[in-house]
């Protein structure tokens, strides 16, 4: 789910949509979603917005429809400055993640687990504050890894 | 157990619905309800409103007509922040239909 080549560091973004493109294209790149995840991963954003007001600190987990995604994967993006996303459920709230957890899921009913330990993940205040602290990938695998894979 | 069943609606139906839908389960299982989850998105509430009977509808996405049924926003149950005031809503809500 975890690839260390999914996680990029000292992300330098103007705004949510350049935060999204770059984190989609690595999917692309290392061939975990069909090209079309891209695009639709923006357009569901701007349609439904996925910043939330997490323990720790503002997060924001853009997603989209499965028939985009080939296999289960996660990405991670830490930004130098906060971007503003819209947050789930009630989009007049403008929120200011600097942590941004992208997801690729194929099958949510087969990767029940695999959800459930996200949730956990938002919700665990220590770790996401370690993450944001993190200087390399290695060390932000080596975090996220037993949270999400184990 | 008492069983009930929640509509789970997000922008695209699948993975924050399932997310709210696990932890929905969860949840009511320790209060003594045998909840079954429905995922949707915002443009079927409507629609499954009209085809089936639910006693609660949990969503992470802006819904329109909830044609009468208790609509709660689940946000809470993703940030963790906010479980114990939607489960009071909800519960009450469901005691209020007598169950």
């Amino acid at each position: 789910m975890l690839r260390k080549e999914l996680i990029q560091l000292h992300m330098d973004c103007k705004d949510s949509q350049e935060v999204i493109r770059k984190l989609a294209e690595s999917f692309v790149k290392c061939g975990a979603v069909r090209e079309s995840f891209v695009d639709a991963v923006l357009e569901r954003e701007k349609n439904y917005p996925t910043g939330l007001p997490a323990v720790a600190y503002d997060i924001a987990i853009p997603h989209t429809a499965s028939k985009h995604v080939i296999e289960p994967a996660m990405a991670v993006g830490i930004l130098n400055k906060p971007v503003e996303f819209h947050q789930m459920g009630s989009p007049e709230i403008i929120l200011h993640p600097q942590v941004v957890f992208m997801l690729a899921i194929s099958d949510p009913k087969e990767q029940l687990t695999l959800l459930r330990r996200i949730m956990k993940l938002l919700q665990n205040k220590k770790l996401l504050d370690d993450v944001k602290s993190a200087e390399t990938p290695d060390q932000v695998y080596d975090l996220l890894h037993p949270a999400v894979d184990a | 157990m008492t069983p009930i069943k929640i509509l789970s609606v997000c922008g695209s139906g699948v993975v924050t619905s399932s997310m709210i839908a696990n932890k929905l389960k969860d949840m009511f299982a320790e209060k003594g309800y045998d909840a079954e989850t429905v995922e949707a998105n915002s443009s079927e509430v409507e629609g499954y409103c009209t085809r089936e009977h639910f006693d609660l509808i949990a969503y992470a996405s802006p819904i329109g007509d909830s044609c009468g049924v208790p609509a709660f926003n689940a946000i809470g149950l993703i940030t963790g922040m906010g479980e114990d005031e939607f489960m009071e809503e909800a519960i009450a809500a469901l005691h209020k239909a007598g169950k």
